[in-house]
This record gives structure tokens, sequence and C-alpha cells, in this order.
């Protein structure tokens, strides 16, 4: 993956003095950068933005100022079109509720996400139903899964297109204890082994002892 | 995959899916069995209607005379003399007069008394088997009347032009020859000479059988009763006519209608008012279509709506897996087309299969041969066209669906 991003030295994520408002509410975030395969571990309470940030980190808001690099692009200056595509190709999106497309089976709707920004490639899918345990749920309606293993799917539907960032907005959070470090164990895991840059935001005190780099957004 | 992608999710809902095809499929039903039945009938009268340039018959309703002496389908005016409506037959106008003679059946065929002009001039038909009648009592059958008789078969005529009790027990027809299929009424009739129902209604009267008659059938043979007593004046129930030159048909009527027992009728003429007359009917069929179509279109906005309002999290979480909002405007309008192309062709199936039923009703009660087997190409049209509706449809409900703003859907959610 180095090669696609040109130099190593350079930040593959980078912001700069980035503020949302809502109403007469202004929240402010501290600067982020990452490498490539940093994982980083955002924490707040309800309220103090965090899902606001990983939108913004996500192309799906914009901020009110401050610029976002990733990899040296600027979100803020492409075309919606363009943001949507480069999405699709660099950022993978893992939420507290996975939705998929209901009438489609597993195997379908990781099709549909190859199918949208690149190729379908059935080994990959295969290989990565393989890691997480549910190469057997392939052909089931998506809809018959239990909460555990649609987000455990859609780690999966995340990291399909080998993006460079995974961005996961508090994905335990619905989850029992089990649950919780398995698909914790997975997002690392498979993020590391794709080489992708990991961020989590959450208020679920759980993960805090799982990462080394963490920003907690009720301090800043 | 995004045509699988449509598939699926108006397969996936068949309640509300199969609403907007049940209506569309039956507003295109509509359509095709009105445009259907007028145009066979159209075709089919006009086919026959302009084999004959005049009918002369008792006086009473024209369109009857048609009907019942070109269609076969109507029952008689009246009888009327030969005598009167001989000198015809010797006219410079005419090319052919030929006398028929009705008032028996056969299992729902009628029996034409006639001569053999009615078979080799009017319908041009040829022998499939067998040969002319020669004598009183021998018939000519159409190649429909061969599915029931075949040549050597004798049978009992009952009387009356319909259904009836009464058969005249005492003669039988001979089957002598098979017609050819020529595509016109010709095929459902039987045909023998004017002595052979001159003969049998003779015989019968001298029994004083006029008792079972039905009050039409009396009518019928009201003026047959004077025959008798006036010393056997032949009676004709119609003269079917051809001209010679396009000048007959501003001088014969005149002369014909100037007579106190006679009246005549242009088939063509009486066939275009009937026409014209279920035309408002058969208008109204269409306004009822266009009608439930448009119920259909407003079904689909309906349908394809909510759909997307339920499948909201889906649309977004394609966005936010990088589909391009003209990705997700193709495929809801490619599920408006599905809607459409499914409805389109399941009303023409049906419109076809309930055509072919109803004809099948029809043949046995009017001997017309009506089909759902023939095609036109308007249906095409009719396709491509609620194809185009059902895209036009789901335009609304794909911006609905382009619309939908990632961080405020995920917010209410997430």
């Amino acid at each position: 993956m180095d090669y696609f991003f040109g130099l190593k030295q350079k930040k593959l994520i980078q912001t700069k003095n980035i503020s949302i408002n809502y109403g007469s509410l202004i929240l402010k975030f501290p600067e982020i950068n990452l490498n490539s395969g940093d994982q980083l571990l955002i924490i707040g309470n309800s309220g103090s933005g965090k899902t606001s940030l990983l939108n913004i980190l996500g192309g799906l808001i914009s901020p009110n100022t401050g610029t976002v690099l990733l990899n040296d692009i600027n979100l803020m200056s492409l075309s919606k079109n363009k943001v949507d595509n480069f999405r699709g190709k660099n950022i993978g999106f893992v939420f507290q509720t996975p939705h998929f497309i209901k009438s489609l089976t597993v195997n379908e709707n990781l099709k549909l996400s190859q199918y949208l920004v690149s190729e379908i490639n059935q080994s990959r899918i295969n290989i990565l139903l393989e890691k997480v345990g549910l190469y057997n749920l392939k052909d089931s309606n998506i809809q018959n899964l239990s909460e555990g293993e649609k987000q455990r799917i859609s780690i999966i539907r995340a990291l399909i297109n080998q993006p460079s960032i995974l961005l996961a907005d508090e994905p335990t959070s619905a989850l029992d204890d089990e649950s919780c470090n398995n698909v914790i164990d997975i997002l690392t895991n498979l993020s590391n082994e794709n080489s992708a840059t990991l961020i989590i935001v959450t208020h679920d005190k759980r993960l805090k002892e799982k990462f080394s780099n963490q920003i907690d957004l009720n301090d800043f | 995959m995004i045509f699988k992608l449509a598939w699926k999710n108006i397969s996936s809902r068949p309640l509300s899916t199969g609403l907007s095809i049940v209506l569309l499929s039956s507003s295109i039903m509509v359509i095709v069995l009105a445009t259907l039945t007028i145009n066979q009938m159209k075709l089919k009268f006009n086919d026959n209607a302009n084999k004959i340039d005049l009918v002369i018959g008792a006086k009473g309703s024209r369109l009857q005379l048609v009907l019942c002496n070109v269609f076969h389908i109507d029952y008689p005016t009246g009888n009327i003399f030969m005598e009167d409506v001989e000198f015809l037959t010797k006219h410079p106008f005419v090319r052919n007069a030929v006398p028929i003679s009705l008032g028996d059946a056969y299992q729902q065929h009628r029996i034409i008394g006639t001569n053999k002009n009615f078979i080799s001039e009017i319908y041009k038909a040829t022998l499939e088997k067998g040969e002319l009648f020669n004598k009183s009592s021998e018939v000519v059958i159409g190649s429909n009347v061969a599915k029931k008789l075949n040549l050597g078969n004798s049978f009992i005529g009952s009387h009356g032009v319909g259904e009836s009790l009464h058969q005249h027990e005492d003669f039988k027809y001979l089957v002598v020859g098979v017609l050819k299929p020529t595509g016109e009424i010709i095929d459902e009739l039987i045909i023998t000479s004017l002595e052979s129902i001159w003969n049998v209604h003779h015989d019968e009267y001298k029994k004083g059988s006029f008792d079972l008659k039905t009050p039409e059938e009396h009518d019928l043979h009201q003026s047959e009763d004077e025959a008798e007593h006036s010393s056997h004046k032949k009676e004709i129930t119609a003269l079917l006519v051809n001209y010679n030159s396009p000048r007959a048909k501003f001088s014969i009527p005149g002369i014909i209608n100037k007579k106190n027992s006679l009246m005549s009728a242009d088939p063509a003429i009486e066939i275009k008012q009937l026409i014209d007359l279920i035309q408002p009917a058969v208008n109204i069929l269409y306004f009822l279509a266009l009608f439930i179509f448009g119920l259909s279109l407003f079904s689909i906005i309906i349908t394809l709506v909510n759909s997307m309002k339920d499948r909201k999290y889906e649309i977004v979480m394609m966005r936010v897996g990088g589909a391009s909002v003209k990705i997700i405007f193709i495929s809801v309008i490619l599920e408006g087309l599905y809607i459409g192309f499914l409805g389109s062709i399941i009303g023409l199936v049906l419109g076809h299969s309930l055509m072919e039923i109803m004809a099948s009703f029809i043949n046995f009660k009017y001997h017309y041969k009506f089909s759902g087997f023939v095609f036109d190409q308007f249906e095409i049209v009719l396709i491509l066209i609620t194809i185009l509706i059902g895209m036009i449809a789901a335009i609304f409900p794909a911006v609905v669906a382009y619309k939908f703003d990632i961080a405020k859907v995920l917010k209410n959610k997430i």
C-alpha cells in the first residue's frame, strides 16, 4: 500500500483547526496526525462531537473551519461525486448498528460493496468470511444474523475494497462483553493485516485498555 | 449487480410490488381486450359486409336484415315473395342476385336454402371433398360444420334459426359436399337448395305443426301461411345482390324501397353504423383503462417512495460505501422499469387469454371466429409506453432516495 500513498514519511491523515457549529454551539477538535497503519481510539461522552469528527474525517459532512488532508488530498476541495468515489475506495466505515441491503444475502451484500467501487472478487470475500468465522453463513439472508454476526460482517464490508482508512463509530456499544472483545480483535487484526489506519470513536470504557494511542474529547 | 439489486428490492416486497403490477396489468388487459375486440370485429364485419352490396328482404330493421342475412346472427325480418324480386336477376346493373331462405338449423349451424351462386359467386368457396347439392335434401357444409358432420352423414334439422325443441323428424338432409375453409361466415353454414327448405316446411305445414313455434318463428312463417293459400307463391327470406356497375348504388335501392313489402339495406353502411354505435362503449372501456392506469402510476410512486423510506439506511450505507447518487438513482429507476415491464407483459398475457376465452364463447354463440392469438404492433408500443411510464413514476422516488442526507440519517439512528 505504501507505493499508493507515495513517500512513507508523509502523514496519511492530517487535520488542522477543524470545528463545527450546531447553532450557537461550536465544537472544536484536536489535531489528528496519523501514519499509515496507526490505530487511534477517540473517547468522548455523548454530545462531545465524536461522531461529527468521524463524519468529517470520512467526508460525510464538512467542517465549518479547518482542513482535512487525507494523503495530502483536501476532501473539502472535491466535488460531491468525487468525495463519494474517494470514500468508497479509501475509507471503510463501521457503525454502531450495522445496516445492510435486507433483500440480499451476506455474500450479495459484500459483492455489491465491491461492485460499487471496483470489481467483484469472490475469493477475497471468501477469505475474509473465513477469517471472522462466518463462511458458513455466506448464503444466508442478512436479516437472519445476530447483531454480533452482523457487526463482524460490517467490518468485512468496510475492509472489502482494501481501504487505507477504517473508521468505526461505537462499534461495540450494542454488544455484550464477549462479542465486544471479538469485534475489537477482528477490527484491530484485520486493519493490521490490510495495513489500514484504524480510528475508533466510542464512549465504551471497555476499550480504554486496548489501545495505547488515545484522544479524550472530554479533556479537550 | 445493479440489475440484480433492483430486482431483489422489488421481489422482496411482494405485496406492494404485486399491487402495483396488478393495477398496471389490469389496465393493460382492458386496453388489449377492447382493442382486439373492436379491431377483429371491424375486420370480420367489413370482410363479410364487402362480399355483398345490397340485401333485400321484408320490411323491418335494416340492421336486423343485414345481421340476419349477411352475418347470420339475428332473426329474419320476415319473408318476401320470390316473384317480387325476380326482376333483379336480369337487371343490367346486377352481377349477382342470390336468393336465400332461412328457417332451420343443425346444432347452431344455420341451414341456408339458396343456389350454387351463393357458394361460387358470393363467397368464392371451393369444395374440399364431395360435390355440390343437386337434389332436394342434399347439403354442402362449411369447414367448421365438418367438425360435427361428415360426407355421407344424414341429419335432421331443427326448426328455427336458434335452438329449438322441434325437429323435422321425417325430413333428413344428406351431406354430399364439404367446403374448404374460407375464414368467412360460410364456414359455419349448411347450404342446400331452396327446394329443400320449401319441401321441409311444406310438409310441416300440412301436419299443422305451427303450434310448436315460438312467436318469432311464427312471424317468420306467417307469410308462408298466406303463400300456401295463394297457390304456391315461392318465398325467400332475402335476396343478396352484387352490383355490376357503380350506378346501381343509386338506382336499385330506390326501386326496392318503393315497393311496399320490400326493404333494402347496404351491409357496409349498416355495419359502419353498428360500429359507430359500439364505439362509445369501447371509448368508455379505454377511459376506464386509462383511469386504472393512472391509479397504477400513483401506486408505483407510493410503493417506491415507501420502499425508499424503509430502505433509508440501506441507501445511506450504499452511499457511505462509495455508491454515487447516479447509481442510487439508476437502481430506483430500474425498479420502475421492472414493474412496468412485468405489468405490461402480465397485462398482455391476461388480455389475450381473456380474449381467447371470450372468443370461444362468441364462436359458440354467434359463429364468429374471434381469437386471442392475434397480435398487433400497437402491443409493442404499449409495452414500451408502460415501461417508460414505470420509469417516469420512479423518478420522484429516485430523487427522494438520492436526496437523503447521509450524516442526518446516520445521526437519527446511530
